[in-house]
């Protein structure tokens, strides 16, 4: 997915003299090939987030397309405010790159680890925002967010899990996309981000479940999701993110006073991550692994 | 119609604004008159004399508080009618207490303090990178220095050599809550913007043409260095009972305080 990003964000820099690539000091081998290929719209502007999403704001205005970097930790974390002001309320177009979201740095703690962002996100207008679940995701939302007028925010977790799609989806991209459908299963999963890949190897074991995958949270499929919904026994929600205020909220807000159902937000259940592991140490301690997973699917 | 942005005017409308709209920040608009007054007049460039022409000067207020300062300003373009004036803070109405940029002639929406000096310094950046010689002036508050996003922004402009950026920092040693050297220290401005590699100039805030002049010379340096005027003002003024006294960062005018700020006006 990291090679997709980096191909994505070459091709918008060479067809658009406009677009600058804004680093907070991120993304060292990350941007070898823009550095390479674009080195004028390259722009690193130190350990220094808000004045870069001010920066951006003021690019923006003087007719530039500005995409800016920052472990999602840090854009938007400490820069909600900046993107609220000084990007949404001004309507301005600036597409913003959270990488590493979840969990994904592990190793380093709760300062680099980002389960809050898109909560943070979602009430501000003028804003959408992406969660891709692989590569073709990716190029799928960097292409919409780039045609769109508006701001967006485009979320990076776990990036080596693999495809889910076989090619880039061909779609409208507010659509919740299919990734394992079968006759009449009563139990739907609606996985956003790196979840998909696990709702995906979960359904692939059983018979009973249609697994979606949401890349755009905001704004979300209202109508497509409520169709969806409407006459299961079951509904899950998998998020590598906080139970509240992403995915699982969204969705929440679709079917509370609508349908009857049985729904189960799986996310984060709203702690730090105490101890130090990989990857899928943390995981399976935030109670996101296919084996817990699987058991909660059981009961 | 010449505009000659004169000073006392410029003070009537902020008076008549504040008293019609019963709204506080009268001190901290004060104290920047004359840096408004001398920027529309000599300096600033509108192309067509429109707000938004794409080679337009850039002002922006960072201190979105004295916002009424620049309204005033905004009127005598032509650009806000006596209607806008008359109206302040009635409901609908588009102005609004802190600086917004859907305000024509407005840049940035400011006000929560730190973010408008970053966004002058990317439209700087921006002017800078297509070649233009647009210059972007930015109005900061002294207590807004406060703010760590400031000096990002001045390390970015620094770096990136935006010698087409003036920031003007109205030295008027008032704060929400008391003086800055009560509040939080902030030591010689000067010296620290003149540390972060800007070329700084300090000068009497209400002198216009020491103003003018600092402004003539900074802008014809293209020396790859930003700019800062340190212009030491003073919170409220031009009526003697606002002077250096911060309980005008938060009073409403009575009708008595109206007439005796007017008369005291009217008498200079």
């Amino acid at each position: 997915m990291r090679a997709a990003f980096s191909e994505a964000l070459v091709a918008a820099a060479k067809a658009n003299p406009n677009v600058l690539l804004l680093t907070g000091d991120h993304g060292y081998a990350l941007f070898d090939a823009f550095r390479q290929e674009c080195p004028e719209q390259y722009v690193n502007c130190g350990i220094a987030e808000q004045n870069m999403v001010g920066v951006a704001a003021g690019l923006a205005k003087a007719g530039f397309l500005p995409i800016v970097y920052g472990l999602s930790a840090f854009v938007p974390m400490r820069v909600l405010e900046q993107i609220k002001i000084d990007v949404c309320y001004e309507s301005l177009k600036v597409i913003f790159i959270g990488d590493g979201a979840g969990v994904v740095y592990s190793h380093l703690g709760s300062s680099h680890q980002s389960v809050e962002d898109i909560a943070a996100l979602r009430a501000i207008p003028n804003l959408a925002i992406y969660s891709p679940a692989d590569r073709h995701e990716l190029a799928y939302t960097m292409q919409t967010a780039m045609a769109s007028s508006q701001a967006s925010y485009l979320r990076m977790g776990k990036a080596d899990l693999g495809d889910v799609h076989s090619t880039i989806p061909d779609s409208d991209m507010q659509a919740v996309l299919p990734i394992l459908v079968r006759d009449n299963a009563k139990t739907l999963i609606l996985a956003t981000g790196a979840m998909v890949s696990t709702a995906l190897k979960l359904a692939s074991q059983r018979r009973d479940v249609d697994v979606y995958s949401v890349p755009c949270i905001k704004p979300i499929a209202k109508d497509q999701i409520y169709e969806l919904c409407k006459d299961r026994d079951n509904i899950l929600s998998f998020e590598e993110h906080s139970i509240y205020g992403g995915l699982g909220s969204g969705i929440s807000e679709i079917i509370a006073g609508n349908i009857i159902c049985n729904f189960k937000i799986v996310g984060i259940n709203d702690k730090f991550s105490k101890y130090c592991g990989d990857y899928h140490y943390l995981i399976d301690y935030h109670e996101l692994s296919h084996q817990k997973l699987e058991a909660l699917l059981n009961n | 119609m010449t505009q000659v942005f004169d000073t006392k005017n410029l003070r009537k409308t902020v008076l008549d604004m504040a008293f019609s709209g019963a709204t506080v920040h009268i001190g901290c608009a004060f104290s920047i008159i004359e840096i408004l007054a001398v920027l529309y007049r000599n300096h600033l460039r509108f192309p067509d004399d429109t707000p938004a022409h794409p080679n337009r000067d850039y002002l922006v207020l960072s201190k979105g508080h004295g916002v009424m300062a620049q309204y005033a300003c905004l009127h005598e373009k032509g650009w806000l009618s006596s209607a806008d004036i008359k109206n302040y803070f009635k409901n609908g109405t588009q102005l609004k207490g802190l600086a917004d940029a859907h305000v024509p002639g407005v840049e940035v929406t400011s006000g929560s303090l730190g973010h408008g000096f970053s966004v002058g310094v990317g439209m700087a950046y921006g002017a800078q990178r297509r070649e233009t010689n647009q210059m972007c002036y930015v109005i900061v508050g002294d207590g807004e220095i406060n703010e760590g996003s400031i000096w990002e922004a001045a390390l970015f402009a620094s770096h990136f050599k935006l010698d087409n950026l003036i920031v003007v920092v109205d030295e008027n040693g008032f704060q929400a809550m008391g003086s800055t050297e009560e509040v939080l220290k902030l030591g010689n401005i000067m010296e620290k913007f003149i540390a972060f590699g800007f070329e700084s100039i300090q000068l009497d805030g209400h002198n216009e043409s020491q103003i003018n002049d600092a402004i003539h010379q900074l802008k014809s340096k293209k020396n790859g260095k930003p700019k800062a005027i340190i212009a030491k003002t003073v919170k409220g003024k031009g009526v003697s009972f606002m002077e250096n006294n911060n309980i005008w960062h938060y009073t409403r005018l009575s009708s008595e305080t109206y007439a005796a700020a007017m008369a005291e006006l009217e008498e200079k």
